[in-house]
């Protein structure tokens, strides 16, 4: 049994930063505590290892120099994913400057590693929100050209506390559903003076990072915190989206019951057809084991709804916003709030006793790792591909979709990462309009050379 | 396999602590002190254990375990906490005793908290840990909730002076089943037994739906990667690896069985799955489970074949089932993250192995999750009333069918879920020929 003599983490922290941007980092930086970055060296090269698309093909389409000195602010759950894209940013010559897009998912040892590799970092773990929002504005203090944001939350503040440095800004990709909605509804105010790009949208991020991502995360996260079992399990799933159908999934195939609530009647009916009960919500608290906000919305279990629930029941949420559950609504109206495990807190109100998880952030990222791996290697392409096609197109002002062909390109890469190949349609196989249109006969549709 | 039938972990100081420091743990400003934490943690579990709840009902009735002395041989942690604590709770004097590398401190603070004896030091040397055995011997139990048959195989040795006031052992795992049985083929057995893993509210349940979930769980916790698409080798298709194959299939896996036994390789086929040999199955694999409750059963001439980056995990019986020295030469690289370490083929793959072969569930994880455990340990509990109770001859004994019975209908009642019983004309007939 040898020991391997050289440690892995001192070869994962080889980057292009020079001493100077190293030493500008760690005086600019406002982080937990730099000792950890070893650990932090570790988890970035783990993500790097599971990250083939973003490793390879978007290092690739990077190197044409469009992004070399650019200035960009990646604003997104600051842990060991997020890190190795700021890492292929900076290595593509960008200056980066990260801050997380929420106070409860910074990771501090891969924030503590960020510095090390030159990159300005403004983030703790569980800062308040005081602290969070002055960190966001440090970065826009930084006055970023391109913004890989996530829930527009660094973007929406520029708009509203840095006019000018807003003003300046070259583009936006986008990484949620929340984010999306806001950035449209900016440009509906006539508010959105840069091009951004929807990269939650691209099929590439939807239909993975918040269908299958999310959905075994949270499954995953619940069942860590609370040691519980899944099978036999009444789980309410509030909000039939791309991240509710994800965790209703996940929660069905380990032998959970679910009901989906929704207030879209062509998403309930979407539920019912996949095989879901469908109720009201105060219906369906009535008797949840677990009940789980998806909607992207805010307050979607709120103190009207307090009294439906029952005994026990544990809640957390997936949904961008912390008060998706109403925590402060709930805290409230409780005689007693006690931290009962890491991550559980229990709230007793007029008797009952019930259960959020995380403190209603987002149970999968703030209560454990995120999404996994290889998922967020798809979404952090369309990410880092959206900010360079941003950085290397003229676009007009407003929103813009992801040019399909980049999604295409990433699909066919994370493929061939897994030796996959697929079929290729024969120059036979297409049925034209103008082939039916001459045909003389039905038998001779299709018979023409 | 269970919380109990294997050897913990005696992770190095240098890898654990980051488990909880680096990516597991959340809120370190606002968490309270462990004694909170212990005693919220051995609550939150007790709430979701409404089968011992019952056990413990049923037990105080009979008042059959009221003065006794009760020895707790079990890991500690929150779920068997409670069963101590149940037991406490009829009377009976209470010794817990805990292995140095699974004990949790807060548990233990918790449980003090409650008059009750431990005898347990995290992180103790082997020395200590004997000494500590023999002071929880020393209380000269008269019934034994025992783990592994490690302390009543030493009273029928070294402690020979504790066994004349020795009633009865329930024992719940396999690997305290099959010593007994063979102390009994020789004789050598001095005390009535009850082998609590036999039963079916223990086999059916805490193998197959405990340690499926869990131990799926704890190598996607361990690794942040994603199931889907995943090709996943379970080698051996007991009752831990049906399990186990379930729950990474539920989570979009590829799954591959593999097995010696040509009937459990027929069952496995049956339920969908690609059935091969193993040799071949690796060469492809993402993650390769063992569940063979047997050691050697996976070896570095076969880490040896499989591609880079692929992981391993152990489900079944823990250490030894993974056999890193038999094949060629493997390098025992770093630990590149809390409980996952690289091995190195020299000119071959790096490959990545949870919890260096121990169980992943219980040493990556936190063992079954707490429903499952209600079942067994409420069955453990029974077992001790029962032993108390039946004046057993030596040997080893199954537990009672309507005892078994009685276990899985109260955490029925407590979901709520009322079942049928027979009519008459059904009776009739099922007893007519």
């Amino acid at each position: 049994m040898t020991k391997k003599a050289t440690s892995s983490a001192a070869n994962m922290a080889s980057s292009k930063a020079t001493d100077e941007q190293i030493s500008q980092a760690r005086e600019r930086s406002r982080i937990a505590d730099p000792s950890q970055a070893e650990s932090g060296h570790q988890a970035i090269e783990w993500a790097r290892r599971s990250s083939p698309v973003l490793d390879t093909f978007v290092r690739a389409k990077l190197s044409d120099g469009a992004l070399t000195g650019r200035r960009v602010a990646v604003v997104v759950h600051l842990e060991a994913k997020t890190a190795f894209l700021a890492t292929v940013l900076a290595d593509a010559g960008a200056t980066v400057v990260a801050a997380g897009s929420n106070p409860w998912s910074t990771r501090d040892n891969v924030a503590a590693a960020l510095v090390e590799r030159g990159i300005e970092v403004h983030s703790t773990r569980g800062s308040t929100n005081e602290m969070w929002e002055a960190d966001l504005i440090r970065v826009a203090d930084c006055d970023p050209e391109f913004i890989i944001d996530d829930g527009a939350e660094l973007t929406i503040r520029m708009a509203r506390d840095r006019p000018e440095a807003y003003q300046r800004l070259l583009g936006v990709s986008e990484e949620t559903t929340t984010g999306v909605a806001r950035l449209t509804e900016l440009q509906r105010l006539g508010r959105l003076p840069m091009p951004t790009v929807a990269a939650n949208d691209a099929a590439c991020k939807h239909l993975f990072d918040n269908r299958y991502g999310t959905g075994q995360s949270t499954v995953q996260a619940i069942l860590a915190l609370t040691n519980l079992r899944m099978s036999g399990k009444r789980v309410v799933v509030v909000g039939y989206g791309w991240v509710g159908r994800g965790v209703a999934t996940y929660c069905h195939q380990l032998g959970a019951r679910v009901t989906a609530v929704e207030v879209d009647p062509i998403r309930a009916l979407e539920a019912y057809t996949d095989g879901h009960q469908v109720s009201d919500l105060e219906t369906a608290l009535g008797s949840a084991d677990f009940v789980i906000t998806a909607t992207g919305g805010i307050r979607a279990l709120t103190a009207r709804h307090f009294d439906a629930l029952t005994e026990g029941t544990i809640m957390a949420n997936v949904g961008h916003h912390d008060h998706e559950i109403d925590t402060p609504a709930l805290r409230a109206e409780s005689s007693e709030i006690t931290e009962i495990r890491p991550g559980v807190t229990a709230y007793t109100r007029n008797g009952i006793t019930t259960y959020v998880l995380a403190e209603g952030a987002l149970v999968n990222i703030a209560g454990g790792l995120g999404h996994p791996t290889e998922i967020m290697d798809l979404s952090f392409s369309v990410q880092a591909l959206g900010c360079h096609y941003l950085a290397s197109t003229d676009l007009e002002p407003g929103v813009h979709a992801f040019p399909p062909e980049l999604d295409r390109a990433i699909a066919s890469a994370k493929l061939a990462s897994r030796g996959i190949t697929i079929e290729k349609l024969g120059d036979d196989q297409s049925d034209t309009l103008s082939e039916i249109l001459d045909a003389d006969t039905f038998e001779s549709w299709g018979t023409k050379p | 396999m269970t919380e109990r039938n294997q050897p913990e972990p005696s992770p190095s100081e240098a890898d654990q602590p980051e488990l909880n420091q680096a990516e597991s743990n959340q809120t370190e400003a606002s968490q309270p002190a462990p004694v909170d934490f212990g005693r919220g943690m051995l609550d939150f579990a007790g709430r979701h254990m409404p089968a011992l709840r019952a056990a413990t009902e049923y037990v105080r009735a009979g008042g059959r375990l009221k003065g006794r002395r009760v020895g707790v041989a079990l890991t500690l942690e929150p779920k068997t906490a409670n069963l101590a604590e149940a037991i406490a709770s009829l009377g009976a004097e209470v010794a817990v005793l805990g292995s140095s590398n699974s004990t949790r401190d807060e548990v233990v603070a918790a449980l003090r908290e409650q008059g009750i004896a431990v005898f347990a030091e995290a992180g103790c040397s082997p020395e200590r840990s004997l000494e500590l055995q023999n002071a929880f011997i020393d209380t000269k139990p008269e019934l034994l909730a025992d783990d592994g048959a490690g302390n009543v195989r030493l009273m029928h040795t070294d402690r020979r002076d504790a066994l004349a006031t020795l009633i009865g052992v329930a024992e719940e795992t396999t690997s305290g089943v099959r010593p007994l049985r063979v102390m009994e083929a020789e004789a050598a057995l001095e005390v009535p037994c009850v082998a609590v893993n036999d039963a079916r509210t223990k086999l059916l349940f805490d193998n197959v739906y405990g340690t499926g979930q869990s131990v799926v769980m704890s190598i996607l916790d361990a690794t942040n990667l994603q199931m889907q698409g995943k090709h996943v080798v379970v080698v051996g298709y007991g009752k831990v690896g049906r399990g186990i194959a379930a729950a990474a299939r539920a989570l979009g896996g590829r799954i591959t069985v593999t097995e010696i036994d040509p009937v459990e390789a027929l069952v496995a086929h049956h339920d969908g799955y690609d059935v091969a040999q193993l040799a071949t199955s690796v060469m492809t694999a993402d993650i390769v489970i063992t569940a063979t409750g047997i050691d050697h059963s996976l070896t570095a001439a076969h880490v040896a074949a499989m591609p880079d980056g692929a992981i391993v995990a152990v489900g079944g019986a823990g250490l030894g089932e993974f056999d890193p020295d038999e094949g060629p030469e493997l390098i025992h690289g770093d630990v590149v993250r809390p409980n996952v370490r690289e091995l190195i083929v020299p000119d071959g793959p790096t490959v990545f192995v949870i919890a260096d072969g121990y169980c992943a569930n219980t040493s990556a994880g936190e063992g079954n999750p707490i429903e499952v455990m209600d079942l067994s340990l409420a069955l453990q509990l029974r077992a001790l009333d029962y032993l108390a109770e039946a004046d057993l001859p030596v040997g080893v004994h199954l537990l009672p069918p309507e005892i078994d019975d009685a276990v899985a209908a109260s955490q029925l009642a407590a979901a709520g879920i009322e079942i049928d019983v027979p009519s008459p004309s059904q009776r009739d007939a099922a007893q007519s020929w």
